[in-house]
């Protein structure tokens, strides 16, 4: 945009969409808070008086509250882990010229067109149950005790769920990544001496931090707010050992039909996922500079 | 030392077979080019040299020891590549120091060579910067650099100048010859350019669809091109290839004559139409038509030599400069 002319046509054009945006962001933003600040309760009906910020004594007090942030960082660190680390290692393995290549990518994308409330039904009641699932049929064929998973490792089991479904997210970008880096770089760290082990952390490693990045900030904000899988598998429990921000919120408007409260959680849990955002931005965000 | 034997190396990429058996001697200290049109193998040569490519029959002996299953890091040789494969992440400095670092050189050694590296080639302001900061010749410097710290037996480079803009290239040309005369280490340099391989070889080798055509100093092919690819490819502008009864006259099926073996005169056995006329001003390159001989013929003239489009002149040939080739294209003694 060179003129000032141009600039401002060009202010002019995009205003709409930009209102849109807007308005589409503030309109629920605004009554979220609007309600946070009432009394409102759809047990008690009546005139929803105005509280002021009762509602966010009650929701911060709460010792269910540090629970389940505590479990919504968790969550997001373990399944950023998992599926950063793994990806790498997956994107290594299927970009060596192997037989079948194209079929193994396809399989290996494939998790991530499996919608979160079917991959967590599948998960289950195909694997995890521990009468009729694969895991408790194979721990009988070694004369072991079958695990409960979801009862006794909850937590950890819906990390593994949401890992399934986004390593291949990460593996994809990393693979894209990893094929654009120049053959020749590698080739010129191998004569200069460096082993694949050196040519990993010297040449692969620091060429991917940017995708590394994309992977970790992308993630970060869609798993701030996992829910699908909680609800299809344990409810957030048992107690709130699997209840994050997203299901407490959740609990506390449509299970306890209090919305006012609810409300107040949806704040809250927006000023954390900002936090979060700020931090990750400043963390690795200058990665993409440049 | 950086003394090099090739003995029957044959390379196939599935079923082509890229380089026919091939035999090569490269001498201690010596500036070899390897030149050929796009295509002919020089890469897949050079890189069989290097280790980057595993050879499909045939053994490469490095110093007097068989290197056929060594792997690259092994051959105490450095590359230089086209793309120059700088570490984009690394500073100037870290770039330099990556093989000494995977070598375990010690940090004041490495202190040592980096800066004997960056005053060798104008390196030292730029130690700090990334690759990405430098000019395309910078960076071919870094390269460069790079490969002169490990001290390696030989240096190969391939078409380290193409990337390069015509006045840089002429310069780093320079350059490269300079090094090799201070380092007298062996350099292997390959390049699709005649004039670069005319210029910096100590020994060309002519490579046509991974053949060896020649092996021989630059005036050796110049004098005595062995056949008419060779004859046609070493020199600038081409020789004229005259072929039927002209050729017939001397006894040979093709003859050829270099622009500047034929003399522009009053009188002559030859004569044509004057077509584009390229003034140097050192020289002039006429394109003369209509000769009878062949479709264009390409002579150096002075530089005042004052004729012009249309004109029509006659040609007398330096007759002893003359080159015969016989049908099969191979020279005649
Ligand atoms: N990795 C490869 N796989 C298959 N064919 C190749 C490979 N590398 C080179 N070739 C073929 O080998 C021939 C010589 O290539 P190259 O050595 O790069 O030529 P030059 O460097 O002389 O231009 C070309 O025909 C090229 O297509
Ligand atoms: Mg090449």
């Amino acid at each position: 945009m060179a003129t000032q002319h141009s600039r401002a046509a060009a202010r002019f054009m995009i205003a709409p969409s930009v209102l849109l945006l807007l308005g589409w962001m503030l309109i629920p933003l605004g009554m979220t808070i609007y309600f946070s600040l009432l009394r409102y309760n759809l047990l008690m009906p009546g005139n929803n008086p105005f509280v002021g910020f009762e509602n966010y004594s009650y929701f911060l007090s709460d010792p269910t509250f540090l629970t389940a942030m505590l479990n919504t960082l968790l969550l997001v660190g373990g399944v950023l882990l998992i599926t950063t680390v793994g990806g790498i290692l997956l994107a290594l393995l299927i970009d060596q010229p192997i037989w079948g290549q194209g079929i193994v990518r396809i399989l290996v994308i494939a998790p991530f067109f499996v919608m979160p409330t079917v991959s967590a039904l599948v998960w289950k009641n195909m694997f995890m149950n521990p009468v009729n699932g694969l895991f408790a049929w194979v721990a009988d064929l070694m004369g072991l005790q079958p695990y409960d998973f979801l009862a006794s490792a909850p937590l950890l089991s819906i990390i593994g769920m949401v890992s399934w479904t986004w390593l291949p997210f990460a593996t994809l970008i990393l693979l894209t990544a990893l094929q654009s880096l120049d053959s020749e770089q590698l080739e010129a760290a191998e004569m200069d001496g460096a082993g694949p082990v050196s040519r990993f952390f010297h040449i692969m490693l620091p060429h991917l931090a940017r995708a590394i990045t994309v992977v970790i900030l992308i993630q970060t904000i869609f798993h701030l707010s996992i829910f699908a899988e909680i609800l299809v598998t344990t409810n957030g429990g048992p107690g709130v050992a699997s209840t994050n921000l997203t299901y407490l919120v959740y609990a506390e408007s449509l299970l306890r039909f209090d919305v006012g409260t609810g409300s107040a959680g949806g704040v809250v849990a927006i000023i954390l996922a900002n936090i979060v955002a700020i931090f990750l931005m400043r963390m690795i965000g200058k990665n993409l500079d440049a | 030392m950086g003394q090099i034997t090739l003995n029957k190396v044959t390379k196939s990429f599935g079923e082509v077979q890229v380089i026919p058996p091939l035999d090569l001697d490269i001498n201690d200290g010596e500036f070899v080019v390897f030149v050929g049109p796009s295509g002919c193998g020089k890469s897949t040569l050079l890189r069989l040299i290097a280790g980057l490519e595993d050879v499909t029959s045939g053994d490469i002996v490095i110093d007097g020891t068989p290197a056929t299953d060594l792997p690259p890091a092994k051959r105490r040789l450095a590359m230089v590549f086209q793309s120059y494969a700088l570490y984009p992440h690394m500073s100037v400095r870290k770039n330099i120091a990556f093989p000494m670092k995977m070598a375990g050189v010690s940090q004041e050694e490495q202190q040592r060579r980096i800066d004997g590296a960056a005053k060798a080639l104008n390196l030292t302001d730029y130690l700090d910067r990334r690759p990405g900061q430098l000019s395309g010749g910078q960076r071919q410097r870094v390269a460069i650099g790079r490969a002169i710290v490990r001290e390696p037996a030989a240096f190969l480079f391939d078409e380290p100048l193409s990337n390069l803009d015509a006045a840089l290239r002429v310069g780093m040309r320079l350059e490269i010859s300079e090094l090799h005369k201070r380092l007298e280490t062996t350099m292997i340099y390959v390049t699709h350019d005649q004039v670069e391989a005319m210029t910096m070889a100590d020994k060309i080798v002519v490579l046509r669809a991974g053949h060896i055509e020649q092996v021989g100093s630059p005036l050796e092919l110049y004098r005595t091109p062995r056949n008419l690819f060779v004859a046609g490819f070493i020199g600038s502008p081409k020789m004229n290839l005259i072929e039927g009864a002209e050729a017939g006259k001397h006894g040979a099926n093709t003859i050829g004559v270099r622009p500047e073996h034929v003399r522009v005169t009053e009188t002559g056995p030859w004569s044509g139409v004057v077509g584009v006329s390229e003034h140097l001003g050192s020289d002039t390159f006429l394109h003369v038509h209509d000769t009878g001989l062949c479709d264009v013929m390409t002579v150096r003239a002075g530089g005042e030599l004052n004729v012009h489009h249309g004109d029509r002149i006659s040609l007398t040939p330096d007759t002893d400069k003359m080159h015969r080739f016989d049908a099969e294209g191979l020279r005649i003694a």
